[in-house]
């Protein structure tokens, strides 16, 4: 019962991270291609495609874990988007880029720190806690 | 676990169709490849001295392209903030400051950084025509003891 509860509570809440963080993107490509380039981690070959593809990759699992819709498959694509904004975020800060994170579009300008990381990390946890644990 | 990865494709390319064909139909899409990032040109940059000589005669403005919350922690005393992503809402409210042909001289910070070289683009294309980078701008000029302020105000 108790687990029940917490993985309702917690595909919730990564639910509407993703699906957020998806819809702001989504309504403007270029200003995230941009946000992609800056990381300087793709040969520019395939920047835009990235860019055009991820934020629905986001939306899409974030509308299906709201939903209670394949819920195990949408957090096994969570974690490895977490995944990837980790590495992205990490090298980042390694190389010493100043950028902006352009993790919820560029409504929220922030430059990249470690804040963002802790946060992909609890993303990352909290997707494959459900992954482990959800039922479909 | 088959079933899931299953779905997991399916959602992964079921996405990437929606997006590609959105992207297609949208105007808002973009193309599909990016050219090549352009290096900053040689003559597209300024040198601390002539940024400094610039700055004591109040020749050029100067515009810190980084966000607003980099810019209040410490900015050159007197430059604008012109955060490049916020290029089209934020631009419309400095123009009115920016003389004719007044030289611009746009910094970030960090060596790598592509914020300056972006907004120096952006400041091209609708046809400023002096624009120049101070590479690494911020902790430069910060180093060599120039004129700094804090807060909102330039």
């Amino acid at each position: 019962m108790l687990v029940k509860t917490t993985n309702f509570f917690l595909r919730l809440a990564l639910g509407a991270v993703l699906l957020l963080a998806g819809a702001l993107k989504v309504f403007n490509p270029a200003g995230f291609a941009d946000s992609v380039q800056h990381y300087q981690m793709l040969p520019h070959e395939f920047i835009n495609v990235v860019a055009i593809i991820m934020p629905w990759i986001e939306l899409v699992a974030g509308v299906f874990l709201v939903m209670g819709v394949w819920v195990r498959a949408s957090a096994l694509l969570a974690a490895l988007l977490s995944a990837i904004f980790m590495m992205a975020i990490g090298q980042a800060l390694a190389r010493g880029l100043n950028i902006e994170c352009g993790c919820f579009g560029t409504v929220a300008g922030s430059r990249i720190g470690l804040s963002h990381l802790a946060v992909d990390v609890a993303l990352l946890l909290t997707s494959v806690w459900l992954v482990r644990n959800a039922t479909n | 676990m088959r079933r899931i990865i299953q779905q997991t494709l399916i959602i992964l390319f079921g996405s990437s169709a929606i997006g590609l064909l959105v992207n297609a139909v949208s105007p808002r899409g973009i193309p599909y490849t990016r050219p090549p990032q352009a290096q900053v040109a040689p003559q597209d940059v300024i040198s601390l001295q002539d940024a400094q000589g610039a700055w004591s005669t109040g020749a050029a403005v100067f515009l810190d392209a980084r966000a607003p919350a980099d810019y209040i922690a410490g900015h050159i005393a007197g430059a604008l903030n012109l955060p490049t992503e916020d290029f089209d809402q934020r631009y419309p409210l400095i123009e009115p400051l920016l003389g004719p042909d007044q030289p611009i001289i746009i910094y970030c910070d960090g060596k790598l950084c592509d914020l300056s070289h972006d907004l120096a683009e952006k400041l091209k294309a609708i046809g400023r025509i002096d624009v120049k980078i101070l590479l690494n701008g911020w902790t430069v000029w910060k180093k060599a003891g120039q004129p700094i302020n804090t807060g909102s105000k330039p």
